[in-house]
């Protein structure tokens, strides 16, 4: 069993906001701070402080040109297309969770951003070596491992039945806040699922950047679903996601 | 041919990561111009060393690279500024033992937050085994295990460090708020 000082329960009081704790170990840390008034203060300010940075602390920008530079540095010449680029470029589905209320983002140019941000991660995301940090196609993996790294864990649904068989997730950074991504496969499509706390009303579908722009609400949590899919499939998609309740 | 091969490696493994390798350089030179500096440097020895990339954790194996080339850049390029850590603990310690309960509410600490640039300093002023511990977990969200290995220390250390560095923050934003 863990040492019982009170400076190694505060270290402890850390890891285990940081979700790097056991079980065991979160069991009795969780006993401690609710018998200890210090100890529940001290979990109480790390969790304050660890939102206030994701919140408030400007994200760093890569400066303009670095890149080429780089490219330039080491003899590279233009960029060529990632190899899987073809096969992934393809879908990219968000969902924009109203229900949280840790993350406030207001007003319609709020909303561009987000949909900038979620282009722009899953565009990245196509960049990478692999799409996501986590390779699982068990929900009970992927869910836990967001768990210590973001508030709020994200809705999993499986629908590897229906031919969409879950790839994992990854961190994505929407404006300047770390949100969780499911990465799906259908057939040779890949389709990021983005889930970002925001009160958010239902519009209209559209057209944006050539993608089709499908959104819908349900349960108080509007989705954002943005395809080179024809509307047709992806309003498949939205059924097969909205009919499959989350096994937990 | 192995340069093509060397490049599409170098595309997939240190490309991705080059915002990550820039925000850790940014907190540990704590200056923009230096941290461009080093990411391109540590870019060119990654690129160098690209081969000897095993596989795995890509995102690791390339903040290593820039955390060292960002210290050793700051030992070329800047005079040496000693950090106390012993006077550093000393004062944290005095702070946790003089914490009241009844006082010490998160409400304070959100009293406080609304100025970034307060926050930035606050961090700056870090130690820098605190400073590139803190940013590593809080501002990337690496694991700890993966902390450890970029820092080169074992895991306690790296739960210490987060800790006495995220109470100094705490005891620094609140206590200039009056």
């Amino acid at each position: 069993m863990i040492p019982s000082d009170t400076e190694q329960s505060r270290l402890l009081v850390h890891a285990y906001s940081d979700g790097e704790l056991d079980p065991i170990n979160a069991l009795e840390i969780e006993r401690r701070i609710a018998a200890d008034p210090r100890l529940a203060v001290e979990y109480r300010q790390v969790e304050t402080f660890k939102q206030l940075l994701r919140e408030r602390l400007p994200r760093e920008e890569l400066p303009h040109g670095l890149q080429a530079r780089i490219e330039a540095a080491v003899g590279m010449n233009a960029p060529s297309q990632p190899s899987w680029r073809s096969l992934a470029a393809s879908i990219a589905v968000t969902a924009m969770v109203a229900s949280g209320a840790t993350w406030v983002v207001r007003g319609p140019e709020a909303d561009d951003a987000i949909r900038d941000g979620v282009v722009a991660g899953h565009t990245r995301s196509l960049m990478a070596s692999q799409p996501v940090d986590v390779i699982s196609s068990d929900q009970h993996t992927v869910k836990p491992w967001f768990n210590g790294r973001i508030p709020e864990s994200p809705r999993v649904v499986d629908l590897s039945k229906h031919d969409f068989p879950l790839v994992g997730g990854r961190i994505d950074v929407i404006g300047r806040k770390p949100v969780p991504t499911l990465v799906y496969r259908h057939r040779s499509h890949l389709i990021s699922l983005t889930a970002v706390p925001t009160p958010s009303p239902a519009l209209p579908s559209h057209l944006a950047d050539g993608y089709n722009v499908l959104r819908w609400t349900d349960d108080g949590v509007s989705y954002w679903a943005i395809s080179d899919l024809s509307l047709p499939e992806l309003t498949t998609f939205e059924q097969l996601f909205r009919s499959n309740a989350p096994d937990q | 041919m192995a340069k093509d091969a060397d490049e599409a490696r170098f595309r997939n493994v240190v490309l991705p990561h080059l915002e990550e390798a820039y925000t850790l350089a940014r907190w540990i030179t704590r200056n923009r111009g230096d941290a461009d500096d080093v990411v391109q440097e540590a870019s060119v020895r990654a690129f160098r060393a690209i081969r000897s990339f095993s596989g795995g954790n890509a995102r690791a194996w390339v903040l290593t690279i820039v955390r060292n080339t960002a210290y050793t850049w700051l030992k070329k390029n800047r005079s040496p500024v000693l950090v106390q850590v012993e006077d550093f603990e000393a004062i944290e310690h005095a702070q946790a033992l003089a914490g009241n309960p009844e006082v010490e509410t998160p409400e304070s600490l959100l009293i406080a937050e609304n100025d970034a640039v307060r926050l930035e300093a606050a961090i700056s002023a870090l130690p820098d085994p605190f400073r590139e511990t803190l940013i590593l977990r809080d501002v990337q969200g690496l694991d700890y295990r993966e902390i450890a290995s970029i820092t080169g220390v074992p895991i306690g250390t790296v739960m210490s460090r987060l800790a006495r560095g995220r109470s100094r923050l705490i005891a620094d934003l609140r206590g200039k708020e009056q």
